[in-house]
């Protein structure tokens, strides 16, 4: 098993900095959706990762902690995330992504 | 070279990869796009065999993103890490042999300039130090010297980390690295000045700590490229493998490294300074406000 970034929709869509997608080295791996932040009640849209993509490196968690101060990213093994995003289920829309969450080891796993 | 070339054949869409789809349906193409947008929309760089947190990798990613006219940009390399990257990304990439990029740039930007006359056709090169300052200095000079019109951008890690360690112009005196265990005995070499001496009309340094500003340098770049004469720009986009960082530290050494010899500097030439007011709307280099884009002395 191998480490992904998780973040923490609670945290990100309550500050909604956005860093985090302006850092990573991947591209399209820390996409930015406004409706699955709102949808669930909370200020603004979140974060989140496209796992399938993310290579651990951990970089996020080091902006989101020291120039956000938001602590929202953790490093997770993958098969400890019930649901998460793969490129496969991202759509693309206006201004925003959408993504339907997924676990990730069946996926992935085929 | 044209948004004719960011669509689908007929008939075959529905056997697109999703990725290719997201890319003509969603991609920057022929639309304005910022970093403040990133994570919306479908990226021209794709997934790439560069390490876990690299931080060049994250130039690239930047400085594709801020190309003013994607669809009307080619690219041009030399080995080195950064071509595993720039090759994955959905624009024309020239990959010439070692030390020959700014050669071929310079003859790619003037047949650009036959075919197509004054519309727009940027040339980028982006290559490493080794490519840039070591194996394709002679070309890199006299390019410069010619004021051939296209941007060179050095992917300055420091180090040919492709190849094991060993050291280049640009490592920094006493650095002991694992082909050069003795530790480099001569200065950085101060390609800069070299720049300004040699007549770019943009010379800037600047490292991806700062998105925003890594934006606003190569499109500055690119643009007076267009019209005026060479650009060059210097990012430090340190080796994480051959410097051992941590990857998750990559961003604190950019930080310290920033603050230490790689200050954000910025030279633009008088008629470049005036090309982009009255061309561009810059608003920087009005006379009132010229003090900040005068970073670096130009006594060179």
């Amino acid at each position: 098993m191998y480490l992904v970034a998780n973040i923490s929709v609670e945290i990100c869509a309550s500050k909604s900095c956005k860093l985090c997608t302006q850092y990573c080295p991947e591209a399209n791996t820390i996409q930015y959706s406004e409706t699955m932040g709102t949808d669930k009640g909370f200020k603004y849209g979140t974060a989140y990762i496209a796992v399938d993509r993310c290579k651990g490196c951990a970089l996020c968690v080091w902006v989101c902690d020291t120039l956000a101060k938001n602590n929202a990213i953790k490093m997770t093994m993958i098969d400890q995330l019930p649901m998460a995003a793969v490129t496969d289920n991202i759509r693309y829309e206006e201004k925003t992504t959408v993504a339907v969450l997924s676990n990730p080891m069946i996926v992935i796993g085929n | 070279m044209s948004l004719d070339y960011v669509k689908f054949s007929g008939g075959f869409e529905k056997f697109m990869p999703k990725e290719y789809r997201d890319m003509v349906e969603h991609g920057p193409f022929g639309k304005k796009i910022s970093v403040s947008q990133m994570g919306s929309f479908k990226e021209i760089l794709e997934e790439h065999p560069m390490c876990a947190g690299c931080a060049m990798t994250l130039f690239i990613r930047l400085a594709i993103i801020a190309f003013p006219n994607p669809e009307d940009t080619i690219t041009v390399g030399t080995a080195g890490c950064g071509r595993l990257a720039i090759s994955q990304a959905a624009i024309p990439f020239v990959y010439g042999n070692y030390g020959d990029q700014n050669g071929v740039a310079s003859g790619l930007s003037r047949g650009l300039r036959l075919r197509f006359g004054d519309k727009p056709k940027d040339v980028v090169v982006m290559a490493g130090d080794g490519g840039t300052a070591d194996i394709g200095f002679q070309q890199v000079l006299h390019s410069w010297f010619r004021k051939e019109r296209f941007t060179t951008i050095m992917l300055d890690n420091e180090v040919y980390g492709n190849t094991g360690g060993q050291e280049s112009g640009m490592t920094n005196r006493g650095a002991v690295l694992k082909m050069a265990p003795l530790g480099k005995k001569f200065e950085k070499m101060d390609m800069l000045q070299m720049a300004k001496v040699a007549g770019c009309a943009y010379v800037a340094t600047v490292v991806p700590n700062n998105p925003r500003r890594v934006e606003s340098v190569i499109k500055k770049a690119v643009l007076i490229a267009r019209e005026v004469g060479s650009t060059y720009i210097q990012a430090y986009t340190s080796c994480n493998i051959e410097y051992a960082i941590p990857t998750d530290k990559v961003m604190e050494d950019a930080k310290t490294v920033e603050n230490d010899r790689y200050q954000f500097t910025e030279y633009v030439s008088d008629e470049a300074k005036q090309y982009l007011t009255e061309r561009y709307g810059y608003k920087d280099y009005l006379p009132k406000a010229a003090a900040p884009a005068a970073a670096i002395p130009t006594q060179a």
